[in-house]
């Protein structure tokens, strides 16, 4: 009786919650009249709601689930993912990179690349993305059917396709503000489930301090942030060199979906701090994803778990009281839903602005873009619908995405650095540096090197290639770069002679 | 060189990843006022995200002290 009436409480929440996260589409849709609305809220994001839909859009049920057998199994060096990984590269992000995104009105990453570069820069990058977040959404949708139908026990194509309702209507209807402020409930909702497991798994230890003391005696090197240069997954150098220095400032400097937000922000303030507010519940990530896994660790009886990556749901399963179960699953759909639908929303502006407005019709109306850009969100739907059953057949598809990030993300992020600081880049360096820094990865990766490592070579390759080109080729006339390079009024001429010519009176 | 890496205790990396914290800080707290506060309504004290930024470096580098 008391199982069944769990089970409807479970149900229950469930519901509420798809309810709910619907309800915002309608809410959002009469707000929507531009492609400024639809792609970038209506350029009116404050800096609060930009942080946690980063957050909520960064976090998905995979990360739960990977980082929880990550941690279950080489201890709290997953929080790196977090910290060194993520931390830094935010703060950079913030400082220097999004002012130039946000001053330039620019709608995408690749497009601000084209503006500093050459057009074929903008097309490569825009390619590049625009196929790895369709590819995304067919991973995420494949995702949230095995984990309804795994606890509700519906089958996999009808959890496919009520996600797919769900998600696509308020992404359609409300574009960029309806995904924002859902992520903003969303990561709530996280925030509370990853609190509920954290307080009954301290509670049935006795106290964090009894707890870490059990781990520490049981699994000392579980408590170590650094491992060593050995270890198969988190070698040491691996995660300062590949990780902190170039995949994670990738993603927080290029990655469509996040900057997305900050391009929505109603100053350019917002936008900065939005970036830095986000950092500080990114350092509790992994009260969400480390302690479940710890939790597994500890708790979980010999033999109990064969894979990593069961150490959560046997932790939900099994150790959860029902209804804080329900609330932690929500939680789970809740990261999913945030996932999917800044994918979606991104994918589609992607395709909009730097496919389809610059080179299939370039003189229509903004209306005309707009439903564009709502069909093609509808298209990726369907496609991703589509595509996530082709997902079973790649057992290691989380790190086959991991892979395909690293080819691309150490030369995008060498071009954007160079873009940004250096004025004497041009645009052949960064359509060079781009191109065959990406081809040097897949080169590197085919080789059998470790991605951390693929990251930080293509990423050094690609800045060579782009330096080395830039000097043999002319510098980029001056009235280009204005507003698009840091620092360069310092060091434009004209400038520089128009500011003394006043101070002279 | 391979040999060589392995040879370093991991006590360095920990000296490594926290020096870069700190250049970190270095270069934040050396941002003009002028250039932080662009944008923002008004030049309240909160809103100075250097202090957002030390603050989130503070947090890391204990996080790295402790583990």
């Amino acid at each position: 009786m008391k199982e069944v009436l769990a089970q409807h409480i479970d149900l229950f929440l469930i519901v509420v919650y798809l309810l709910a996260i619907f309800l915002f589409g309608v809410l959002f849709r009469e707000y929507v009249t531009s492609t400024e609305d639809y792609f970038l809220a209506g350029r009116a994001l404050p800096w609060w709601v930009i942080g946690m839909s980063i957050i909520g859009t960064n976090i998905g049920a995979y990360d739960y689930v990977g980082a929880a057998g990550g941690a279950y199994r080489f201890g709290i060096a997953q929080a790196n993912y977090e910290w060194l990984g993520a931390i830094p590269a935010m703060i950079v992000s913030a400082l220097i990179i999004i002012p130039y995104y946000w001053k330039n009105k620019v709608y995408t990453v690749p497009e601000y690349l084209g503006k500093r570069y050459k057009e074929g820069v903008r097309v490569i990058e825009a390619v590049i993305y625009g196929l790895f977040l369709v590819m995304l959404l067919g991973i995420f949708f494949w995702a949230s059917g095995i984990m309804l139908h795994t606890y509700l026990g519906w089958s996999i194509g009808f959890s496919i396709v009520i996600t797919a309702i769900v998600v696509g209507f308020y992404t359609i209807s409300g574009g960029l503000a309806a995904v924002a402020i859902t992520d903003v409930v969303q990561l709530g909702i996280m925030f509370v489930g990853g609190f509920a497991v954290a307080g009954v798994g301290f509670a049935k230890a006795g106290g964090v301090a009894k707890f870490f003391q059990a781990l520490k005696a049981s699994h000392p090197q579980h408590l170590k942030v650094f491992l060593p240069l050995n270890n198969p997954a988190y070698p040491w150098l691996g995660m300062i060199l590949g990780l902190g220095l170039v995949l994670s400032p990738a993603w927080w400097c290029a990655n469509q979906s996040i900057i997305q937000r900050a391009l929505g922000a109603r100053s350019q303030w917002d936008a900065r701090a939005g970036m830095m507010f986000a950092a500080f519940p990114k350092t509790l990530i992994p009260l969400l994803v480390v302690l479940p896994g710890f939790f597994a660790l500890m708790f979980a009886p010999s033999g109990a778990i064969n894979n990593p990556d069961q150490a959560l749901p046997w932790v939900v399963k099994n150790f959860l009281p029902p209804g804080i179960r329900g609330l932690v699953f929500v939680a789970f759909i809740a990261a999913l839903h945030s996932s999917v639908d800044s994918t979606l929303n991104s994918a589609a502006t992607l395709w909009t602005k730097d496919i389809y407005q610059k080179y299939i019709k370039k003189d229509g109306s903004d209306r005309h873009y707009l439903i564009m850009g709502r069909i093609l969100t509808f298209a990726f739907i369907v496609f991703g619908v589509a595509f996530a059953p082709f997902t079973q057949k790649f057992p290691g598809i989380y790190v086959a995405m991991q892979t395909l990030l690293s080819f691309f993300q150490g030369p995008t992020l060498a071009t954007l650095l160079l873009g940004v600081l250096w004025w004497r880049s041009t645009g052949w360096g960064g359509f060079w540096g781009l191109s065959l820094g990406v081809v040097i990865a897949v080169v590197l990766s085919a080789a059998g090197v470790n991605f951390l490592y693929v990251a930080w070579w293509s990423f050094v390759a690609s800045l060579l290639i782009n330096v080395v080109v830039s000097y043999l080729t002319p510098p980029e006339p001056p009235e280009k770069l204005r507003g698009l390079v840091y620092g360069f009024l310092e060091k434009d001429q004209e400038f520089k002679r128009a500011v003394e010519e006043r101070l002279n009176g | 060189m391979g040999e060589f890496l392995r040879s370093i205790p991991l006590f360095w990396a920990k000296v490594l990843s926290i020096s870069l914290y700190l250049l970190l800080a270095l270069w934040v707290i050396t941002r003009p006022r002028e250039f932080i506060y662009r944008g923002a309504p008004d030049r309240k004290g909160w809103r100075d995200l250097r202090w957002w930024a030390m603050l989130l470096i503070g947090i890391q580098i204990f996080l790295y002290l402790i583990f």
